[in-house]
């Protein structure tokens, strides 16, 4: 069934040019191609299959169905500290962080009720605002499904590395068409399976964990992560 | 959750934000390097975030400089996309300047430098109050006749590097006469940031402009 009215919030809410901040973050495309470990189309698909199948679908996903079902702010707050417990990467809990309160940010100027009522607790709290958790609360504000949710959560991650990617000179704007309809591919399979509500958060991306750990060594830094 | 926390959290933001664009090279963390005594000397309590384009260069600098604490100086990365962080997309430097607010609750004004570009940036409305533009002499005196929209819709254009117009062959007289009226008469200033030139009347218009002082 093609729901009209979802399908254009998914467009309005997936594009990159959703004013989140997620321009600023390559989650480890800028470091593995500083250290030599990415430098075309099929290293990068490599690295977004290993985002979404490793990261992704694992650890964000989630804790987004987690934070989804919470009942209260306080139930939404420990999944937030589950996320920053594990996640090991300082670098990576940071950036987390740093999308994730951004993202709020919009949708508490948008007048989202969740999102209004969290940002207070996050506001007071260093440890909160991880973005898996903040794409639950503001989900619930766009009067998304919890499908709709993390089908958004999983595509802005896939178009956050790729217009990394191209900013970097890795791949053309051709080539980010063919990632984009591969990792698109990918993720509807992973959507396909539904994970157990009490499923833990658990991720294995060792090489793009050390990519962003190393962010703040490099003299020449363009991206958050 | 102590109640104090809660307090600072709902606060609003008051602080005034002020933006500084401009191309590379034109003087912009010299600018800021002189706002912050100038500012600071007339009991402003100010804060800076900088949008370093490649590096944290400019956020170190001004952290070093001594002028300023540097815990109340932040860096935004851009992404490689200096336009998009202070315009279509400026959620993160809005969230730098909240949190900054929020740690330095008496913060009255945040200067917001942009990272270097061409002449087609302007800062959203969303994210500054005002905002100005820097050029220099020595990137050229047809700037202001191309009309871009950094120069056009800027609150203040600033031209720097004054002394150097007569080595770079340029009439500054008609530089600041030709920028002014492209403007249709709003703000130029002139100045020259390494000798802390024209700083004064940059911080006399920010008094009266910005913070409603006399």
């Amino acid at each position: 069934m093609f729901d009209r009215g979802e399908a254009l919030a998914l467009l309005q809410l997936g594009d990159s040019a959703f004013p989140a901040g997620g321009f600023a973050f390559s989650w480890g495309i800028e470091g593995l191609a500083a250290d030599g470990l990415l430098s075309d189309r099929s290293d990068l698909d490599g690295v977004i299959a290993d985002h979404l199948a490793q990261r992704w679908a694992s650890m964000d996903r989630i804790l987004l169905r987690r934070a989804w079902h919470a009942s209260d702010s306080d139930a939404i707050a420990a999944v937030d500290r589950l996320a920053e417990a594990t996640t090991p990467s300082a670098e990576m809990r940071e950036g987390s962080r740093r999308a994730g309160r951004a993202l709020l940010g919009v949708w508490v100027k948008l007048a989202g009720p969740l999102s209004v009522s969290y940002r207070a607790r996050v506001s007071a709290d260093a440890r909160l605002g991880h973005l898996a958790v903040v794409q639950a609360i503001t989900g619930r504000d766009a009067g998304l499904t919890v499908d709709a949710a993390e089908l958004v959560s999983g595509w802005t991650l896939i178009t956050g590395l790729v217009s990394a990617a191209v900013r970097l000179g890795l791949i053309g704007h051709i080539e980010s068409q063919q990632s984009l309809a591969r990792a698109r591919a990918f993720l509807a399979d992973l959507l396909a399976e539904t994970p157990d509500d009490d499923a833990l958060p658990s991720s294995f991306t060792p090489f793009i964990d050390i990519a962003v750990s190393r962010g703040p060594l490099r003299h020449v830094r363009m991206f958050t992560t | 959750m102590s109640r104090l926390a809660l307090t600072r959290a709902d606060a609003p933001m008051t602080a005034a934000r002020v933006g500084i664009g401009g191309p590379v090279g034109s003087g912009k963390t010299a600018l800021v390097e002189q706002l912050i005594p100038a500012l600071q000397a007339r009991g402003i309590d100010i804060a800076v975030i900088t949008n370093d384009l490649v590096t944290a260069e400019d956020a170190e600098r001004v952290r070093r400089s001594g002028l300023i604490d540097p815990e109340r100086v932040s860096a935004v990365e851009a992404g490689a996309c200096p336009h998009t962080v202070i315009r279509e997309d400026p959620t993160l430097n809005i969230e730098a300047a909240d949190e900054l607010e929020r740690r330095f609750p008496g913060v009255e004004l945040i200067l917001l430098e942009s990272g270097g570009d061409n002449l087609a940036s302007t800062f959203s409305r969303d994210l500054t109050d005002f905002w100005m533009f820097v050029i220099d002499v020595a990137g050229g005196d047809d700037i202001p006749r191309k009309r871009g929209p950094g120069v056009i819709r800027a609150d203040l254009l600033v031209i720097n590097k004054v002394d150097l117009a007569p080595y770079v062959g340029v009439d500054l007289a008609r530089m600041q006469h030709e920028a002014t009226e492209v403007r249709g008469g709003r703000p130029v200033l002139l100045t020259n940031c390494r000798r802390g030139e024209g700083i004064d009347a940059i911080v006399d218009l920010l008094e009266r402009e910005v913070l409603f002082r006399s």
